[in-house]
């Protein structure tokens, strides 16, 4: 992995001699392959390899940040030259600039296990196997399924990349993800032809579900389409499925950053401190979770991370500012983003959480929509299940819900057992009561 | 090699200037070391295996992005992106591979990679490379290449100070300047060339507003594939114009009810409901794979008369507009849907074997990273018989949609949405509270089935629309006159 690291500091070192003051160089490459498969036989064998290189610069005053992949020295060469040259062109930013060495500190001296020792113990025949026995188990099962189409996809990846700031920052990163899907397309008998999906994502390949549990998740999701029906329009008592909750958790947290605040975008503002959510939220930037997802030791800005509360018992603990943003609003920096997600999460599982519940709505899917993060307005386009009586009935379809990310969260009313293993977020099921559903 | 052509049957049918061949693109590429002698090495490769086909698609393009924030021009992004993307097909299976290394050995061991699909005896790499004659539905006066930041830095600057001055409770102003230029050489394995440069622009700009203690924050953004000349005064005054009345609009709005009404699109950027309900669907892959919930539909009815739909790669200087796709399938115009009735999906070359049809110049990709798939262009409705205003007189409680900012849709099942930004109530055949922020769900072929009305005010979205499937984006265009739909559900909140 070294070449890189020394890429980076002959890119820093190039910058420095065409004029640059500072830099920050990142030199990546990655190696994946994905097979995808449908009915019987492969469709579609991809193999990538990636590398760039990216450069903030920071030449009198001003700031550019530029990326290539044509690497060749005389081509790189060029490159920089002109990119800081165009620099020099911009008008001057008095908040650039690279973070006080001091900042770098403080790294965890931890493992956090991001790549797989078997990665390269996969081979093409290895997945396409996979892929033949996930469409396999995704035709068998108990209950009949009215079938057009399972389609299965396997697929590695290994990245590494190198970053180095011109001030003394260095660091290298390495990590594998491997995964599979599978889908199944089935016929209603109204002609329409949904589809039920899952999946299972991970560092390390010996962490992935078992084959069998994605395909009868897969089968269940596609079964449960069969004869979508309308909800009436009005409130209900909701259940978002752990899978489904990103979209919810994303929108509400998106305007805590630094250019929503700064450029006057944000709900949030002036609410660090306040209640915004229901006592029963509490998350945490979870940075350091050994082979997760987006684990790092320290974020785009070079600053080591660590674990933080960003809503504790409803109230908002931090936003979320770097270093340019924090310049431009006085204020200390937090770091822009989060690495991971940890949850004070309940006790119960989704049949549980759905068990209490006499007329409501299971939300396990959102399509599309959007939120206003300056007003907090939302409406997004969801489908689901019908709860009766604690337990799922009819599926339902074409349904929005809609709101305002301000009071959302106050109507949480409990969060399941059950972090999401295949996503950083980790998002557990959530109960909230009275939201607002747009059907027939 | 033989000589590229500059006339030819398809220069002749368009009438339009032949600016490129596949030769100027051999030539062109030749600067990053692509010569006859590689071509030939990654094709004995990517044939060795007895493939039906098999194309490497060469791709540079730089691409430019320049910022204001807080009044000043104090940030400028560039990327560099250069490869070839190796595809190797054998019936509808797929083989890709790509590299980011121009060397003999590099291009001819991704093709080796992508060759894994077929299995059979090997077939000789094309003896000759011909060029493609290509029409020009691009010309621009002032490429990008030649383009500095100098030049564009004022711009920005202007369009910042006309936002300000035109109403005093802006607060904060972004604007984006995005430009690129393409160059891809196509080469395939019965020797054929086609060479494209492609122009990209699209200036954004938003805005927060502040009012008796609210706030509200829009955008608007005008792009196509133009050289620096789009940036006319006028252009720029109708975007400050735009960004500021869409932004102050938002403060008299609030989100509609919710329920199931009849909605009226405006013209223009309502091609999104073509894009996400219908387009989707009939991109041929879906269809072919049996997925699509207008699988088996073709020559069905599946609108009223008065719907003609067409997908639209030759209209000039649009963001959906191609000289040639991304598998070296000259652009086309193809008629979706005549008079309701289904005629033809979209098709790349893998889909339109399986139909045994032509290709309709459909199979497109994001880069020489991903291999090409059917995706849509420039897709929109004709005009049809009814004043606008006759469309809202008809409606007696309703929903009328004027901007949209995304949408999306599940290709089997057909549900699809769109968000509406702006728009207003209608009661009683007339337009009442302004309404914002509300999200639209249908179901495609219902929808398509209930647009009983459709208006004579035809016009193409100023704005720029990319489009994301099978984890690539590609740019395209909408367009849409006004029609009513019978009814959809409206994402808005009931009060009390």
């Amino acid at each position: 992995m070294s070449n890189l690291m020394d890429a980076a500091r002959a890119a820093a070192e190039l910058a420095r001699k065409h004029g640059a003051d500072q830099s920050a160089i990142v030199v990546s490459r990655s190696r994946g392959v994905d097979i995808e498969w449908r009915d019987g036989r492969i469709e579609r064998v991809k193999e990538r390899t990636r590398r760039s290189l990216s450069a903030s610069l920071y030449v009198d005053g001003r700031y550019s940040a530029s990326s290539t992949n044509d690497l060749r020295p005389t081509a790189l060469d060029a490159f920089i030259a002109e990119a800081v040259a165009n620099t020099r062109l911009l008008e001057p930013d008095p908040h650039r600039g690279l973070p006080d060495p001091e900042r770098y500190a403080g790294r965890a001296a931890i493992d956090l296990d991001l790549v797989d020792p078997d990665k390269d113990a996969v081979d093409g025949e290895q997945r396409r196997a996979l892929a033949e026995q996930l469409e396999a188990l995704a035709r068998s099962g108990d209950d009949a399924l009215p079938i057009v189409s399972v389609a299965s996809s396997v697929g590695d990846n290994h990245g590494q990349s190198a970053r180095v700031h011109s001030n003394g920052f260095e660091g290298e990163v390495e990590g594998t993800s491997s995964g599979y899907s599978v889908s199944i397309t089935v016929k209603d008998a109204d002609g329409r032809r949904p589809m039920g999906w899952s999946y299972s994502y991970r560092r390390h390949r010996a962490d992935l579900d078992a084959p069998a549990l994605v395909a009868a998740e897969a089968r269940e999701k596609a079964r449960a389409q069969l004869g979508a029906g309308r909800v009436e329009t009005g409130r209900y008592r909701v259940v978002v499925e752990n899978r489904a909750m990103p979209k919810l958790i994303g929108s509400f947290l998106a305007p805590i950053s630094g250019p929503a605040l700064q450029q006057r975008r944000s709900l949030w503002e002036g609410k660090l401190g306040e209640r915004i959510a229901s006592e029963k939220l509490s998350i945490w930037d979870e940075p350091h979770r050994t082979r997760g997802m987006a684990s790092a030791l320290w974020d785009g800005d070079g600053f080591a991370t660590r674990r933080r509360p960003l809503i504790e018992k409803g109230v908002l603990a931090t936003y979320l500012i770097d270093q340019y943003y924090a310049r431009k609003m006085g204020v200390e920096p937090t770091g822009g983003r989060t690495h991971g997600l940890d949850w004070d999460y309940g006790e119960r599982d989704l049949a549980a959480l759905i068990g209490d519940i006499e007329e409501g709505v299971l939300i396990d899917r959102f399509l599309g929509g959007n939120s206003n993060q300056t007003t907090g307005e939302f409406s997004f386009g969801c489908a689901g299940r019908m709860i009766r009586d604690g337990q799922l009935a009819e599926p339902v379809a074409e349904m929005n819900l809609a709101g305002n990310l301000a009071t959302l969260f106050g109507r949480l009313v409990e969060l399941g057992d059950d972090p999401d293993r295949n996503r950083s977020s980790r998002c557990p099921s959530a109960v909230f009561d009275g939201l607002q559903l747009g059907g027939a | 090699m033989n000589d590229g052509t500059f006339t030819g049957p398809q220069a002749a049918r368009h009438g339009e200037a032949v600016t490129h061949s596949g030769e100027d693109g051999l030539a062109w590429f030749g600067r990053f070391g692509v010569d006859e002698a590689m071509l030939r090495a990654a094709f004995d490769k990517a044939l060795s295996r007895g493939a039906d086909w098999a194309e490497l698609y060469f791709e540079h393009r730089v691409a430019h992005h320049l910022g204001l924030e807080d009044g000043a021009v104090n940030r400028a992004y560039t990327s560099v992106s250069l490869g070839v993307g190796v595809r190797v097909v054998r019936g509808d299976q797929t083989g890709y591979a790509y590299t980011e290394e121009l060397t003999q050995k590099a291009v001819a061991d991704a093709a080796g990679i992508a060759a894994v699909v077929a299995d059979g005896p090997s077939r000789d790499a094309p003896s000759a490379f011909t060029a493609q004659p290509l029409p020009d539905r691009y010309p621009v006066r002032q490429p990008w290449t030649d383009v500095g930041v100098a030049a564009k830095m004022p711009i920005l600057t202007r369009i910042n100070e006309g936002v300000f001055s035109r109403d005093p409770r802006v607060v904060k102003v972004q604007v984006g300047f995005a430009d690129s230029d393409g160059a891809v050489l196509i080469v395939d394995s019965t020797g054929r060339m086609s060479f494209d440069r492609q122009p990209m622009a699209r200036m954004t700009v938003s805005c927060t507003a502040e009012h008796e203690g609210r706030r509200e924050s829009n955008f608007h953004n005008l792009a196509g594939r133009e050289g620096f000349e789009f940036f006319t005064d006028d252009r720029i005054e109708h975007l400050a114009d735009e960004v500021v009345s869409r932004t102050a609009f938002l403060f008299d709005a609030a989100p509609a009810p919710a329920g199931t009404f009849p909605v009226v699109l405006g013209a223009g950027s309502s091609g999104i409901l073509l894009h996400e309900a219908i387009g989707h669907g009939m991109e041929a892959d879906f269809n072919r794979k049996g997925i699509s919930v207008y699988s088996d539909k073709l020559n069905e009815m599946i609108a009223p008369k008065e719907v003609t739909i067409v997908d639209d790669g030759t209209k000039p200087h649009t963001r959906g507009a191609i000289n040639v796709d991304d598998e070296g399938v000259e652009a086309q115009r193809t008629v979706l849907v005549e008079e309701g009735r289904l005629r033809t999906y979209m098709h790349d070359r893998i889909s339109a074997k399986h139909y045994g049809v032509e290709p309709t110049g459909n199979g497109r990709r994001q880069s020489f990273r991903h291999p090409p798939v059917p995706r849509m262009r420039n897709t929109y409705m004709l005009p049809g018989p009814h004043e606008p205003e006759e469309i809202i007189a008809s409606v007696k409680k309703g929903v009328y949609a004027q901007t949209f900012t995304n949408g999306q849709v599940m290709i089997g099942a057909g549900d699809f949405t769109f968000y509406i930004k702006t728009g207003y109530l209608i009661e009683d055949g007339k337009l009442t509270r302004p309404i914002k922020d509300t999200n639209i769900i249908g179901n495609g072929p219902q929808v398509l089935a209930d647009t009983d009305m459709v208006g004579n005010d035809f016009a193409f979205d100023e704005g720029g629309w990319t489009c994301g499937k099978d984890g690539q984006s590609v740019p395209v265009s909408l367009g849409m006159p006004s029609v009513r739909v019978k009814a959809i559900t409206v994402g808005g909140v009931n009060q009390g």
